[in-house]
């Protein structure tokens, strides 16, 4: 069992604690305070029981990814190649479309006021590369590889065939889990690179609507933009790739219940995703904004 | 359907499909058809209410306090004009990201959950029950959702752009400190009016009634068992994500492109 341990844990949380919940109701055992203390932290002890088996199953796909056998070389490609096919459309028309319409045609009527509108492409520093960039590649890849890897799982899980891999002694976590963690982590840190370039399409796009030349756009970004903007951007994503490969694979490898039990599990998925990386993208906006305020100097 | 010997690409073939079921479910709730159904439609409504509020709050929370509030406030205290941080708030927020953060969250929440719902009943044959029975299936299970969330989420977007403002106030009046309460609260509320407000809400009304439109359709048409729920559930996704970002921009197009509607210049 072992590979699964956590899993048949964070399985039986829930239905444990509502039949601990439902004879002290009947029977009176406890005080009526402990009973509606009880009652109450019951949804907030399974969130709990959840986040701590995600960071076993994170815990462990981290080692085992390191540990010498590598049997998951071929998987790799195979889900990296997917994760390319089904995110690089939505990708790049969202943030196109995204930039397009929030910081370029907002920030130019803005600047347009004070007559200041080459200012447009400083501008883009702070809002593709470091804030919608980022966002967006985390949603697209959340939206549409997150799920597609949580309904995987999770049917693969309904017809029991994760427990038919344990018997075969093939560790599920090793084999399917590793290899999409890595795949999506590269994916998610590389395909930034492209969300930041077309949403400067859309911010040249803008420019052009507002009858600018772009000459003066590319010199104030490319004054402005520094290595540092670069990298926290692509190392923010790949922890965001990260965090939804984890998030996802959890969800899809704990379904249960049917058809319906795997769509609950791709709601839940997308759902945990999103603030997740929600929550870690203000941190780490936070932190690299308060140790490099040499970035936030306009110039 | 199509003449011999030519036919259409099928990505072309669904999104026909797709006008006509969402021709069909409008028809139903604007022609009232509806009502025969109000009590599922209530329902529906409470359902939404408690268990998908409380999520678009905290993802709206989070993005006003990060990406318009802690962003605006190092943005205009680097311009050198800290007390503009408001302005730059309230665009950001009602304008931009309160809708897009909304929609998002919606398709998340709302649609893939209408996916899986109405998916596990088409797989598991209750869909075909109810026409047995001589209801209207889709009547009763996709207008009644598109009409519970007409109801519903214009409410539940106007408390959160209450939520994001009361982030973007925490972030840039108690967590940046850049300028104090009163002169922030001045600049914002000058930067912003009713009219704004409008707009932005039927931006994210817009949203709403595609995400569950699209939503519907791909639930509602779910074939090949467990599997087939799940990859319904995450090709609406994409669809969803790529129609938000779209209604999004066009959405500030049609509102802002042409007019800034800002208290200053000409």
């Amino acid at each position: 069992m072992g590979g699964l341990g956590h899993r048949e844990l964070g399985g039986a949380g829930p239905g444990e604690s509502s039949q601990s919940g439902s004879p002290a109701g009947g029977g009176g055992g406890l005080s009526a305070g402990a009973k509606l203390l009880n009652r109450a932290l019951l949804p907030s002890r399974n969130a709990l029981d959840e986040v701590g088996d995600m960071m076993i199953l994170a815990g462990r796909t981290i080692s085992s990814a390191l540990r010498p056998p590598y049997p998951y070389g071929g998987e790799f490609v195979w889900q990296f190649l997917f994760i390319l096919r089904v995110c690089w459309l939505p990708l790049l028309v969202s943030t196109f479309a995204l930039s397009y319409g929030a910081p370029g045609l907002q920030a130019a009527n803005f600047l347009s006021l004070f007559g200041g509108l080459d200012r447009l492409g400083g501008f883009f520093v702070l809002a593709v590369v470091r804030e919608i960039g980022p966002i967006i590649t985390g949603i697209v890849l959340a939206g549409a590889a997150g799920t597609a890897i949580t309904a995987d799982l999770g049917a693969r899980k309904i017809r029991e065939e994760l427990d038919a891999l344990q018997v075969l002694g093939v560790d599920p976590v090793k084999n399917l889990v590793v290899p999409r963690f890595l795949a999506l982590m590269l994916a998610t840190g590389l395909f930034n690179i492209y969300a930041v370039l077309f949403g400067l399409f859309g911010g040249l796009l803008a420019a052009v609507v507002n009858h600018q030349p772009l000459g003066p756009f590319w010199v104030t970004f490319f004054a402005n933009t520094s290595t540092t903007d670069l990298w926290g951007s692509t190392l923010k994503t790949t922890v965001f790739g990260a965090i939804i490969a984890i998030v996802c694979c959890y969800k899809g490898m704990t379904a249960s219940g049917g058809a319906e039990g795997v769509g609950r599990a791709v709601n839940q998925a997308i759902v945990v995703s999103f603030l997740v990386f929600g929550a870690f993208n203000y941190a780490f906006t936070q932190m690299l904004l308060a140790t490099h305020p040499n970035i936030l100097v306009i110039r | 359907m199509s003449a011999p010997g030519i036919s259409a690409p099928p990505w072309l073939v669904s999104t026909g499909e797709m006008g006509q079921f969402a021709g069909r479910i409008l028809r139903d709730v604007l022609g009232l058809r509806v009502l025969r159904f109000f009590g599922e439609t209530v329902r529906q409504s409470g359902i939404l209410i408690l268990t998908s509020t409380v999520v678009i709050w905290t993802l709206v929370f989070i993005i006003g306090l990060g990406a318009c509030g802690t962003e605006g406030a190092y943005f205009t205290q680097s311009q050198g004009a800290p007390s503009y941080a408001g302005a730059f708030a309230g665009w950001c927020d009602l304008r931009e990201a309160i809708p897009y953060a909304f929609g998002y969250m919606m398709a998340a929440k709302i649609g893939t959950g209408i996916v899986a719902e109405l998916g596990a009943m088409r797989i598991n044959d209750e869909v075909d029950a109810l026409e047995v029975m001589g209801i209207d299936s889709i009547s009763y299970l996709c207008a009644t959702r598109l009409l519970a969330a007409w109801m519903v989420l214009p409410f539940v977007y106007a408390t959160g752009v209450g939520v994001a403002f009361l982030a973007s106030y925490i972030a840039v009046v108690h967590q940046v400190a850049s300028v104090t309460s009163g002169g922030y609260l001045l600049i914002f509320w000058q930067y912003q009016n009713p009219t704004d407000y409008l707009y932005s809400m039927i931006k994210a009304m817009t949203m709403a009634t595609v995400i569950v439109l699209v939503s519907c359709y791909y639930g509602y048409n779910a074939s090949g068992g467990p599997v087939g729920v799940g990859t319904a559930t995450a090709k609406s996704m994409v669809l969803n994500i790529v129609l938000v970002t779209i209604i999004g921009m066009l959405g500030t197009q049609i509102f802002w492109g042409a007019n800034p509607r800002a208290p200053i210049g000409g």
